[in-house]
């Protein structure tokens, strides 16, 4: 076996996580640029346990998974206690491009986005995995407008009938209801939830449930959604760590998105179903009228991209130090007063 | 607007919305009714200052600071005699200085300062330019020249425009007709298919008017101002908008590798059902159901049946 370390070649450090550092590198085979994620071991204490069990579980799935809104494993490989995995290169994510106000996301945008995550989302759930962290920040765009789902620490395999699952699972904002009742036993719907939570950033353009703690997350989904009853949800009392709310009447998603369009408020509506067996599967959403209609989502090389990572970055405004210099140069002559 | 009162009978706006304010050359203000009163006999002074002011010197207060009501009267007055021209002075700097001057006669007389000495200045001013004073007066205003002159080109190039569009239409008419005339002179002659003519001959007219210039949007009045707020608008910009492709869902396939799993209807159908733990209503209420399961176990159990490693050695 040929020495993988030589074949990446560092290009510049992207950033840092909890438990990786990651890399832009160019692979000297080809030539490809690509992001080589190094798993942190740190001290030998924490090395006693053996590898991450992020880093394992991001390893084991994605080895078999291959869609283009996926991201793709390209290489493995480990270097004295490390272990690195390599991935396609990812030029932004969805969460910088929301936060950046010199973009503007057309409806054909949004669309696109949305389309292209449920896709990648379907594909994860027909091979029977949950993301279990849909966020923003996770679903990766590359310079050809194509968005790929990312960080697959927390994803694990669904469906099996007595198996218990944590639900201190998925970044708050994004978590659905029943996780945030202590369910253990779940299925799609968690990732269906975080993907109502990230259209309906898409089109707000900030956090829409920004709960400051677990309780506040659930006050602030009630206040939006309407406080379930046994009726709506049934045997949502008997979940672990169900508690009395509150009852709120709730918020028509008219008032809450006035731009939005009706197809695309019945989506949202049923992505962000309060009883998880209601909440639509990829592929109800996907066979929606909300895709098929137009405004078509738009193609990967119609869609923006944040100007840090944009080619034509040098075409610079002149600055107003230039222009007052201008000025200085042109006072050979008298002005003229205008009274 | 609302806090202005009548500084004898303290009537406000608020209380009479009809008031009127009225000044004076000295810029104190009286509302109408007390106009009427104390200016019976057509001439009285000032309650604040006592300059004596005449009834038919009262105009409609037109701005809310009397201050530059009167300044405005003032100036009016003013630039009656120092009617002056940028072409009657031999330098630009002459001409800055002269504006200065009228500048401060202006600002002098508004704020009561050195008023004898300005008059006088004024005075003397009307005397030693007593003929250019008659000549400006006599000519038209610059300005109003200027507007004059932009009416008239205008006029002509609205009339240059017209002559266009109708020529433009009647060559497009021209070319309709001979592009028709080349049509049938081909259909007639030519050998070739009729409906590969009349395609490619729709194809060219098509082409034609792709080729045509767009006309470009109007940004400008005739005077050559810009209209509509073109460069400070509020909003970014919206990106052009190109349509992609509609979406169309397709189920998508596993490859199994292995007999196809039932349906779940089927194992519903079938009574298979019973064998298989149901949820309880806590797992179904965390949105897990007894199915997912259940067709989970079957699909790997039959996945990759069919299945066989290295199919080449086996020389399959």
């Amino acid at each position: 076996m040929e020495d993988k370390t030589k074949r990446y070649e560092k290009v510049e450090f992207l950033g840092e996580g909890q438990f990786a550092t990651v890399y832009k590198a160019r692979d000297i085979h080809n030539d490809n640029i690509v992001a080589v994620k190094k798993i942190k071991l740190g001290s030998r204490a924490e090395a006693k346990d053996g590898i991450n069990r992020t880093a394992l579980r991001e390893v084991k799935l994605l080895q078999e998974l291959k869609h283009p809104n996926i991201i793709n494993l390209m290489d493995v490989f480990g270097h004295k206690s490390n272990v690195s995995l390599v991935f396609d290169f990812m030029d932004t994510d969805l969460e910088v491009i929301i936060k950046d106000n010199s973009i503007v996301l057309t409806p054909a945008h949004i669309k696109a986005y949305v389309l292209m995550t449920l896709q990648g989302l379907e594909y994860l759930h027909m091979n029977w995995i949950l993301h279990r962290d849909l966020k923003p920040n996770n679903l990766l765009v590359n310079s050809n407008g194509i968005l790929k789902i990312g960080d697959f620490g927390l994803a694990k395999f669904f469906g099996s009938p007595n198996r218990i699952y944590t639900h201190q699972v998925v970044t708050r904002w994004y978590r659905s209801p029943e996780l945030l009742f202590g369910a253990r036993i779940y299925g799609t719907g968690v990732d269906m939830w975080a993907v109502g939570c990230i259209l309906a950033e898409l089109l707000l353009r900030v956090p829409f449930l920004p709960g400051e703690s677990d309780l506040d997350q659930l006050t602030r989904i009630f206040q939006a959604l309407g406080t379930p009853t046994e009726v709506v949800w049934p045997g949502m009392e008997a979940l672990p760590d169900y508690i009395q709310f509150k009852s709120f009447p709730g918020t028509p998603f008219r008032h809450i998105f006035t731009a939005a369009s009706d197809d695309l408020l019945e989506l949202l509506e049923n992505l962000l179903s309060l009883y998880p067996l209601k909440r639509c599967t990829c592929e109800k959403a996907l066979k929606m009228a909300y895709f098929s209609n137009k405004p078509y989502p738009s193609p990967g090389s119609q869609l923006p991209l944040p100007s840090s990572i944009q080619p034509n970055v040098g075409v610079n405004k002149p600055t107003l130090k230039r222009k007052l210099m201008d000025s200085l140069e042109g006072v050979s002559q008298p002005k003229r007063l205008i009274f | 607007m609302d806090d202005q009162i009548c500084p004898r009978c303290k009537t406000s706006k608020y209380r009479k919305p009809s008031m009127k304010l009225m000044v004076n050359v000295c810029g104190h203000a009286l509302c109408e009714a007390c106009v009427d009163l104390l200016f019976l006999k057509g001439a009285g002074s000032c309650l604040e200052c006592n300059v004596p002011l005449r009834r038919c010197n009262f105009r409609v207060q037109l701005f809310e600071d009397p201050m530059v009501e009167k300044e405005v009267d003032i100036r009016r007055r003013v630039l009656r005699d120092f009617n002056k021209r940028e072409e009657d002075f031999n330098t630009l700097r002459e001409y800055n200085d002269y504006l200065e001057e009228v500048e401060s006669i202006v600002y002098n007389l508004t704020n009561n300062i050195d008023i004898i000495a300005t008059n006088k200045k004024i005075e003397q001013y009307k005397k030693d330019n007593r003929d250019t004073i008659m000549r400006n007066k006599s000519k038209v205003s610059r300005d109003e020249l200027e507007i004059e002159r932009l009416i008239e080109m205008e006029k002509a190039h609205e009339e240059i425009r017209r002559k266009e569009c109708l020529k433009l239409e009647e060559e497009e008419k021209k070319k309709k007709i001979r592009a028709k005339e080349a049509l049938i002179d081909e259909l007639m002659f030519s050998s070739a298919d009729a409906r590969n003519i009349l395609e490619t001959f729709a194809q060219n007219a098509k082409e034609e008017v792709k080729a045509q210039a767009p006309v470009p949007k109007a940004t400008q009045f005739s005077t050559g101002i810009g209209f509509g707020m073109q460069q400070q608008s509020g909003f970014l910009p919206l990106p052009k908008v190109d349509e992609g492709v509609p979406f169309i869902y397709s189920a998508m396939e596993i490859e199994t590798d292995g007999p196809e799993p039932p349906h779940w209807h089927d194992i519903e159908k079938t009574g298979y059902v019973k064998n298989v733990r149901s949820e309880t209503d806590q797992e179904r209420a965390g949105g897990y159901q007894a199915n997912i399961a259940c067709l989970r176990a079957l699909q790997e159990a039959l996945l990759g049946l069919y299945h066989v490693a290295e199919r080449t050695e086996l020389g399959l």
